[in-house]
């Protein structure tokens, strides 16, 4: 057991009313201090290439089809089970393309899973967070919401390269 | 011009300015709480968001109007009505400013000009906890009860004190009269009353101190105590009823920083200068009730609030004991010629 | 049986079989790839190389699958030799082979690329380009080749030389420019073509109706049977995202079907994802269907066999066993004789597994005391019928729409099958789950029993049909009483 003694207050200090002072001065002045307020929609969120925005699918250099195959990985790899895609046959030389590319960003967790696993640089984290609308339906994307060129995302591509070079080898980023 | 609407335009003026006056204080809670906090505050609706109000009032009278089950449907709709009308009430005898000329006619600047207003203020503005309890009680819900318990003990501790300092006041003007108590401490700052050595410092500071506990504002808002009580006795209120109450308590505030400003600090009394235009003497008025309101936020976002039984203790051990010897030594220094 | 020791534990082997047989069984892991079992060992991939010592000789690198088992064998998997062996054997089939896993169909059932992940180096060494042949050769209707990707173990060529012994396919060209084709280019033909795709052991055989379709670690996997014909052949059900059957396999069977499946029943399940199933009943109004749930129907029915007893009553053969069951006891509590539709026959009829008859069940049918009658019987015992019940899954295609239409208008025609019947005569049509959706057992033309699965669930408003006989049962039971005595 612990007693503990208070300490004794002296009449002054009873009254409080000293304090009540200060603290009514300390609130006053922080009246004239800069504000810390963020204007969210007006002042946007600083974003930099490390930021685990909304994933997005990278398009080709010809800026029409999309890099992504529909191997499914992202689809695996998701643990929110976010990513539905189905596959069909293209006439051009990567022979498979999405024909349904769908991400609900309802139930995305930014997590960045897909990014890692997908072998063809096809998706990437943007810095795009903001996800608002008047349906659930609408919070789905599919492909013409999800594609952006390549140029778009060079700054998430080339951080990611960086910090994931160690555990890549050549013959597996072909 | 008639005299009935020379009335009329007195009372519509006051009313509406009171009703202003309240509306503005929704936002400036707001706002001021947000500057204390490093914050901005509500900024989207209108110039700097002082049209904030409006768009509440809006949100309020679109809400749905919830009535408990089990509830008394008849108190429970009347409590919100009590609670906004009394503060309403005692208004109109608040002398604003001295004489005005309105379309020809030579009247003073209040609604009523009776020669008992103290009396009729105290009265009036005692009837203000009747909506408080009656809405915690017909609420049917614990926290509400609970609320309104607190707050009927809590206005019975303080209005003794608040009367006694008024009586202080009261004595050393010899009337009831408000614009009496007014016109008396006309002249040299130090005949306002809170300049009455060594009576009147202590009891402005009695009566301040009560009017927060009388207005359930901070730091003795035990009626609705977030905390403890969900949201007190209007817990279970909801769109315009829940505004009533509201309007009621920045009413409530807006006739006590009145009041204040009445008993102690002169009125629209510019001192050293008793004949001033009846223009300047109400934003002199105003300019002092402002700070007071002013004053109802600046604690309210400054002080915690107290636990239960620290505010009675303080009500009946401290206060009231200093305001029985404040009204003797009053009377005694009265006697004795002290004022003279 | 002969004494073995493989990996240090000796272990009783088949000398009928070879040693890759016996590794397999006792837990050592051996991969393979030209190497079946239902196939005759050729040796020709070389990645199942073991070390073997026998008697005095020192051990030496063997391939498994060629090997015979023989007393006193010494087998090692694990040594660092065997490992070598094989290691280098894998760098050599992967020196061509594209890496196109992502787009690759077999990728998630490859062995190439399971043992590449576990055994292989994660760098190639070769600074050549790869081959660069055909990746898309179609090989018939039902087959596309995918040149580079082969690694010619030739399972492909001698599928269609030792189990269909109608010869198709063959390595043609030499050395590295070395292909699967067929002679003379000519398509592949023939009711087993399917089963190459299942035995490459990459993903250089594809089925065209698959490919591209899915991923395979996305299929539920269901193992069932087949119902296209009475062979009843074991089939696992693949369905993607519990909804669409995407494919059917063989399964494994040694007493029915071994390693095979004719195409007729592999290509059979756009019938399991049919869109326009009938959810609940309808009621037939003057040939007119008006949709309701199924507990509405259930009581039409109810009140329609309550004025018509003794109803003329067939049932389908792709009933199960137990639906027929509660079949034969709704039959009893109606006081009418049971009878089979007697299921039709084609022409698919051959020597390996097909039987011609296109019904799973006729034989447990039988078995449980239905007569079987023939079309043209049941369509004049139909026509001279007052109150008709047509039970299970496509009785009403056997018998014909078109027949079926002919049907007088005063015939009171009940019927549960999965599509609403849309003829005249019709009164009420009752849903009822197809073969994907229902689980019960199927006895094929030798006698066995296979067992079928729900896989995918039924459209809404669909309950089983012995839950529906059941119910009408339970339902007309004390009118019933009364006619009895």
């Amino acid at each position: 057991m612990v007693i503990i003694k208070r300490k004794e207050l002296s009449f002054i200090e009873k009254l409080y009313l000293p304090q009540i002072f200060q603290a009514l001065s300390h609130s006053f002045r922080a009246m004239f201090q800069p504000r810390i307020t963020r204007q969210y929609p007006e002042e946007p969120l600083p974003t930099n290439e490390v930021t685990r925005g909304q994933p997005r699918l990278t398009l080709l250099e010809d800026g029409e089809h999309l890099a992504c195959v529909s191997c499914g990985l992202c689809e695996a790899a998701c643990p929110a089970y976010a990513i539905t895609i189905d596959g069909h046959e293209t006439e051009r030389f990567i022979e498979r393309e999405p024909e349904r590319f769908e991400i609900d960003m309802l139930r995305c967790i930014l997590c960045g899973f897909c990014e890692e696993a997908c072998p063809k640089d096809a998706i990437f984290m943007s810095d795009e967070l903001e996800l608002a609308d008047f349906s659930r339906a609408a919070l789905v994307y599919d492909i013409d919401k999800l594609k952006r060129p390549r140029e778009e995302l060079q700054g998430r591509i080339d951080y990611f390269y960086q910090v994931n070079d160690r555990w890549r080898t050549p013959s597996s980023t072909s | 011009m008639p005299l009935p609407l020379v009335w009329l335009i007195k009372v519509v003026l006051i009313y509406g300015g009171l009703i202003t006056v309240a509306a503005a204080m929704s936002l400036a809670e707001r706002k001021v709480s947000a500057w204390i906090q490093w914050r901005v505050g509500p900024n989207r609706v209108g110039p700097w968001g002082l049209l904030q109000p409006v768009a509440d009032g809006v949100k309020f009278i679109f809400k749905e109007e919830l009535v408990p089950e089990g509830a008394n449907q008849t108190l429970f709709r009347l409590a919100p009505i009590l609670s906004a009308v009394p503060p309403m009430l005692a208004v109109a005898v608040i002398p604003f400013a001295g004489e005005v000329s309105i379309g020809g006619h030579v009247t003073t600047l209040s609604i009523a000009d009776l020669d008992i207003s103290t009396l009729y203020v105290v009265a009036i503005g005692g009837l203000g906890i009747y909506g408080v309890i009656l809405g915690g009680w017909s609420s049917n819900s614990k926290y509400s009860l609970l609320g309104g318990l607190r707050a009927s003990a809590q206005m019975v501790s303080y209005e003794l004190s608040l009367l006694l300092s008024i009586l202080v006041v009261v004595v050393l003007s010899g009337t009831l009269d408000l614009r009496q108590i007014v016109n008396d401490q006309a002249g040299p700052i130090f005949a306002w009353n809170i300049f009455a050595l060594p009576v009147g410092p202590i009891a402005f500071l009695l009566f301040v101190i009560a009017t927060f506990a009388e207005t359930n504002r901070h730091p003795f808002d035990f009626a609705e105590c977030e905390p403890e009580l969900v949201g007190g006795f209007h817990t279970e209120y909801s769109s315009m009823k829940f505004a009533l109450f509201f309007l009621g308590e920045y009413c409530a505030m807006t006739v006590m920083a009145c009041l204040t400003t009445v008993f102690f600090l002169g009125g629209g009394n510019i001192p050293w200068w008793p004949d001033a235009p009846w223009l300047l003497e109400l934003t002199c008025f105003l300019s002092k009730m402002g700070f007071f309101l002013f004053l109802f936020l600046w604690v309210r976002w400054t002080l915690p609030r107290f636990r239960f039984d620290q505010l009675m203790a303080l009500g009946w051990k401290v206060m009231l004991p200093i305001a029985i010897a404040n009204v003797f030594v009053t009377g005694a220094l009265l006697s004795l010629g002290w004022f003279a | 049986m002969t004494r073995i020791t493989i990996n240090g534990k000796e272990v009783e082997a088949d000398p009928k079989k070879p040693l890759i047989t016996a590794c397999h069984e006792h837990a050592a892991q051996v991969p393979m790839y030209c190497y079946h079992p239902g196939l005759t060992p050729v040796g020709s991939c070389r990645i199942c190389q073991v070390e073997l010592q026998q008697g005095e000789i020192p051990p030496r690198i063997v391939v498994a699958c060629r090997t015979p088992v023989a007393e006193g064998m010494v087998v090692n998997t694990e040594t660092p030799q065997a490992h070598d062996a094989r290691r280098q054997c894998l760098e050599f089939l992967l020196k061509n082979h594209p890496l196109d896993c992502p787009i690759c169909d077999k990728a998630g059932e490859c062995d190439l690329q399971d043992y590449s992940f576990s055994e292989g180096q994660a760098e190639g060494r070769s600074v050549e380009p790869r081959r660069k042949l055909e990746k898309r050769k179609n090989l018939g209707d039902v087959i596309v080749l995918d040149q580079e990707r082969c690694i010619l173990c030739s399972r492909c060529v001698r599928f269609f030389e030792d189990v269909t012994k109608k010869p198709q396919l063959t390595v043609s060209g030499l050395g590295s420019r070395s292909v699967i084709s067929t002679f003379m280019d000519r398509p592949l033909t023939g009711n087993y073509q399917g089963n190459v795709a299942d035995i490459c052991p990459v993903g250089a055989l594809t089925l065209s109706g698959f490919r591209f379709q899915a991923r395979v670690w996305n299929l539920d996997k269901h193992l069932s049977t087949c119902g296209e014909c009475s062979r009843g052949c074991s089939i696992t059900v693949e369905v993607l995202r519990r909804k669409e059957v995407k494919r059917l396999r063989p399964h494994f069977n040694e007493e029915v079907n071994k390693w095979w499946m004719c195409d007729h029943g592999r290509f059979s399940y756009a019938r399991l994802n049919a869109e326009d199933r009938l959810q609940g009943a309808t009621l037939h109004q003057d040939g007119v269907p008006h949709p309701v749930d199924r507990e509405t129907g259930i009581a039409a029915v109810v009140d329609m066999l309550r004025v018509h007893s003794g109803a003329y009553i067939l049932i389908s053969p792709w009933m199960t066993v137990e639906e027929g069951e509660q079949a034969l006891a709704f039959c009893h509590a109606l006081a009418s004789p049971p009878r089979l539709l007697a299921p039709p026959t084609n022409d698919l009829k051959d020597d390996l597994l097909h039987t011609g008859e296109a019904a799973p069940n006729r034989r447990g049918l039988e078995g449980q005391g239905f007569q079987t009658q023939s079309r043209d019987d049941a369509l004049s015992a139909l026509a001279a019928a007052e109150c008709a019940v047509l039970i299970g899954e496509r009785i009403t295609e056997i018998l014909g729409v078109e027949a079926l239409a002919e049907l007088s208008n005063s015939i009171r025609l009940i019927i549960f099958d999965t599509h609403a019947l849309q003829v005249s005569a019709t009164n009420v049509c009752i849903g009822i789950p197809n073969a994907a959706e229902r689980t019960g057992t199927w006895i094929n033309v030798d006698g066995h029993a296979g067992r079928i699965a729900a896989a995918k669930p039924a459209p809404p408003g669909v309950a089983s049909l012995t839950r529906s006989l059941e119910e009408i049962r339970a339902a007309l039971a004390p009118v019933a009483g009364e006619v009895g005595s």
